[in-house]
Parts: C-alpha cells; structure tokens; sequence
C-alpha cells in the first residue's frame, strides 16, 4: 500500500474536497495588489509569533534581569540582533498595516451591511495590535521603557471609575514593582496573541461566510468573469507579499538595527520623553487638553469608529449626508496625520 | 422503539405535560445557574489572585535631630527605596508644622521632578510642570489641575524628626 493511500485511509479527504473547502471565489479586485492588506497584517502577526518565541528563549522578566537579557540577546546570541530587530520592524509595520487596511476597508464602505460586526472584530484587532506595541516595548526596560510604562499606567488611572482598578491590574501595584515586568510580559507574549489569534479565526470566518464586498472597475468589460480563484491564484499573491515583506523586513533590521537606550532609572526622568510612534497621536491629544477630558474624548473617538457603521447607515438615509463618511474619513486621516507630525516634531 | 423516553408523546392530560416540560426547564436552569456559580467562582478566584496583594510596605525611618535643624536649611533624605526627599524646615515653632518632605513623583502622570538651583524651583520634564520650593504647582499641567508635589508624612519623637517612607524599590543601576 502507498504512503498516499495510508494516508488516505486515516484522513478521509479528498484532494476535490480540499479545494472545495479553500476556494472561495475571490473578486476581480483584488487582483490589485493594494485590496490585499488585509493579509499583510496577518502574515506580519505570524512572523511576530515566530521571531516572539524567538526572542523568549533568552530573554528574562525581572527588573534586575530584563534589561541585561535584551542586551545580551543585542549583542551576543548568534543573531540575536536580526531576531528582535525583525520583530521590532514586524511591529511597526504590523501597525501600519491594520491602519492601512481600515483605511482601504472605510473609504471602500466595505463595512456596510451585513460586515458591521466583522468591521468590530477589525477594531478589536487594531486596539490589540496597539496593545502589544506598547507592551512589546516596555519589555525592554530602558528608560523611555519604564517611564512610558509609568505615564501610559497613569493616563489609564485617569479613566473614570475603572481607572485605578485598571492600573493596579496592569501594574500589579500602585506603582512600577518587582512585579510588573513579569505581568506586562505575560501579557505581552501569552494573553495578546491567544485573543488575537482568536479574532483573527473570527475575522477570516465571517468574511469566508459574507465572501470579500464587491467593487467594479470601469476598465472591467462587461460579461467577464467577476471572480478568480483563491487557490492557486490568490495564494500565489500571497505569497509574493509575504516575500516582498520578509525582503523588507531584512533590509530594515539589517540597516535600522534595534538599537538600546539607557537602562531604566526610576530615580530620574530623561529631559525628553516620548512614546513609539503610533501613540504620538494620543499623546499630542492629551497635552492639548487636561487628564481626564483627553481621557475621556479619547475613548468617544474609539467608540465612535467601533459604532461607525451604524452611524454611517443612519447618515446615508438623510438627504444630502450620503457622502459624509468620505469627509469624516478624511478629516479623521488628516488630523491622524497632523497630530503625528506636530508630536514627532517637537521635544515637549 | 422509545430509546429515549421525550421521544413518543402519547396525548396526555395538560397537567402531565406542563409537569415535564416545568421539570426539564427547572433542570435546564439548574444546570445553567450550577455552571456560572462554579466557573464564576473560579473567574473571581483569579481575579483575587490577580489584584495586587498588598500595597508597598512603609516605615518610619529616622531623619534629622529637630535641634540641630535651622530653620530655612534643608537636606536631601534617601529614603530605602531610593526615593530622594527634599526635608525642609520654613518655621521655628518647634513642632512637626515647622517641616516639609517633599516627594519627587510629579502628580501629573509620575515623572520624577528634579531640582534646579538657578531658577529656584522642581522641573517635570514630562510636560514641563514647574513647582516652587514649597512644592505649590506654579504652571504645567500640574498647575492646571491645581495639584501640588505630595509629601511625605513626617512625626516627631523624644526631639527626633521621622519620615514615612517606602521600603522596597526597584534596583538601580547595573546588577
Ligand atoms: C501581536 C503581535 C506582537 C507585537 C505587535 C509585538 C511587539 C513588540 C515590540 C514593539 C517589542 C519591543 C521591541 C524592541 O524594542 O526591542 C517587543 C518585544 C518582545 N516581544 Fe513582542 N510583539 C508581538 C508578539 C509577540 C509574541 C507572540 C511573543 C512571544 C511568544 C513576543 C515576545 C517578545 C519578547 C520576549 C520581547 C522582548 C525582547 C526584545 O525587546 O527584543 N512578542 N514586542
Ligand atoms: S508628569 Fe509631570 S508634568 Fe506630566
């Protein structure tokens, strides 16, 4: 008997059911290479999960310890270097590409009916993403590590009424502790990636079931077939992404090497403190306004982009507002943008 | 040909059926009421577990002898978790009012504030939160908020100044 029909036996499925099973009919559209996003994050998470697990081998989640473990990782282990500089890069661009795809999503109107939840699952991805940056670099225990880990802990205690209680959870006490490293870590590297991945199965099965929104190009003709196939197709630009970004991915960590500031003092503040840069835009917000009316306006904006679609069903049944989400959306983009530049350009 | 005994339902008085389905709705409920109590009772263990057990333990240290400090003199006090304590004396009436300790934590968001001797003032390089010697907010958005630098609790004893202060800190430095 052939390995194949050993195999055949013990796993009842045929090559005909497989396909059946992976193709879905993927749209015209998405032969541009810009409406495939959406799988970018996704393959960058992957690389996050493989160079995290990676990186944990050595590194080690104690204040006395974490700092000389990154650096150790930095500097010694035999490619260390490479390792945590892709995961550093991989979480910049991780970042950039959940933005991104939103973007793509909102000005498509791809959240419309019936994709309102699955528009909330992407929100909850986005928020986890930022989640695990933050997270991510607090690892580090240098001093931007510790004193944004300090202030970010801080602007949450300002939230009203579930604000203290969220800080001592996050802390593990009412201040920076022995015991926070090792919380933030587990967070980090266990608690973050289960939800995502979670999500995530959620995110792909629901637009499995919805298929992927439609949209027509005037260069289509007419009478062409509307779609294309998953497998091999659609999987075969997959994969050159996933190539063109494992290129990128080397390049940045090879010539923009994560580098290591000092260790973290919590006797003394550096003159300059910053977050990364995708909180530049809610840092900026909470030094134009005091603590908890930033605080408090910060989470309407969030809630406001997790109810978009229902608000965006409401305005497009009143006359002359159909339009209205482009120019939210863009106005919504260009103080993003705003905010960041003003932030990244000055030192307070 | 009845495996299972909801299967067949012979006609029967409305008192019979309303027994069995009010029976297997109350079990239903049981069950589902038995399975929250136990999992939530596990959920709350944990949630327990994860709270933070108890808050950094303080004592009273000892700083200075209440005669051999002038008034309008101070001294920098290292507390054993390493904060630094700005203790100054501004009165004379021999009691604990005649006495400030002043924490560094900003009570902005928790940056350290350090002293700047050519402007006479506590400098927050957070936000730019400016404090006078006394520890009043004086502009920043600690000024804003109208939140002055804490301070520590001090008491005296037998003519001796004590200070209440953290006992563990975070290691500094290289280990
Ligand atoms: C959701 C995706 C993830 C994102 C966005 C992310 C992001 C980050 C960031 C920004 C850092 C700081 C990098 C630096 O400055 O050196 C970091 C560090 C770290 N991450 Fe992740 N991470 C993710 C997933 C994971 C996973 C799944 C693991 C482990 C299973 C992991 C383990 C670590 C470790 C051990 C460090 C500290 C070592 C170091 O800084 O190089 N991460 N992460
Ligand atoms: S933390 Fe001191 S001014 Fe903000």
């Amino acid at each position: 008997m052939g390995i194949s029909s050993w195999l055949k036996e013990r796993i009842p499925v045929s090559g005909d059911q497989l396909r059946e099973l992976t193709n879905e009919p993927v749209p015209n559209h998405l032969r541009h290479w810009w409406f495939c996003l959406g799988g970018t994050p996704a393959y960058l998470f992957v690389i996050q999960i493989v160079t995290g697990i990676l990186l944990a081998f050595y590194y080690e989640p104690s204040s006395r310890t974490a700092y000389n473990s990154v650096k150790y990782i930095t500097d010694e282990a035999a490619y260390g270097w490479y390792f945590r500089s892709v995961h550093k890069w991989g979480a910049t661009l991780m970042i950039a590409a959940v933005i991104l795809h939103q973007m793509r999503v909102f000005f498509t109107g791809a959240y419309r009916k019936p994709r309102e939840l699955n528009w909330m699952i992407g929100m909850c991805l986005l928020l986890l993403t930022l989640i695990a940056g933050f997270t991510g670099y607090s690892l580090v225990y240098e001093q931007l590590s510790y004193w944004g880990t300090t202030v970010g802990a801080n602007i949450g205690a300002s939230v009203p009424v579930v604000g203290d209680l969220s800080k001592q959870m996050l802390l593990g006490g009412e201040t920076y502790n022995e015991r926070t490293l090792s919380r933030l870590y587990i967070i980090h590297a266990a608690i973050l990636p289960v939800l995502t991945i979670v999500l995530l199965g959620l995110h792909i099965t629901l637009i499995r079931l919805q298929g992927v929104s439609e949209l027509k190009f005037s260069s289509e003709k007419e009478g062409e077939p509307a779609h294309f196939n998953f497998f091999p197709d659609h999987l075969l630009t997959e994969i050159k992404i996933g190539l063109v970004l494992m290129i990128l991915l080397s390049v940045l960590a090879t010539v923009l090497p994560a580098t290591l500031g000092p260790r973290a003092d919590p006797l003394s503040t550096p003159e300059v403190i910053k977050p990364e840069w995708f909180f530049y835009v809610a840092f900026r917000w909470l030094k134009l306004f005091s603590g908890t009316f930033a605080v408090i306006t910060t989470g309407f904006i969030v809630f406001t982009m997790f109810v978009w679609p229902f608000i965006d069903s409401f305005l497009r049944r009143r006359k002359g507002l159909e339009e209205a989400s482009v120019w939210v959306g863009i106005l919504a983009v260009l103080s993003i943008v705003g905010l960041t530049v003003w932030e990244a350009a000055v030192a307070h | 040909m009845s495996e299972h005994p909801e299967t067949p339902v012979p006609p029967q008085e409305d008192g019979e059926l309303d027994r069995r389905g009010f029976l297997a709705r109350a079990s239903a409920y049981a069950m589902g009421a038995g399975l929250v109590t136990s999992y939530g009772c596990f959920a709350a263990m944990a949630g327990r577990y994860l709270y933070p057990a108890r808050p950094a333990p303080k004592a009273w240290m000892y700083v200075a002898e209440v005669a051999g400090f002038g008034v309008g003199s101070s001294l920098t006090y290292t507390a054993p978790d390493g904060a630094t304590v700005a203790v100054a004396r501004q009165k004379s009436a021999g009691n604990v009012d005649d006495f400030i300790a002043l924490s560094s934590t900003c009570p902005h968001l928790g940056c350290k504030v350090h002293w700047e001797g050519q402007n006479q003032r506590f400098f927050c390089p957070c936000h730019n939160g400016v404090f006078d010697p006394s520890g009043a907010p004086v502009s920043g958005p600690p000024f804003e908020a109208g939140q002055s630098l804490p301070r520590f609790p001090l008491r005296i004893e037998g003519g001796l100044l004590y200070i209440e202060v953290g006992l563990e800190g975070l290691p500094t430095g290289e280990e």
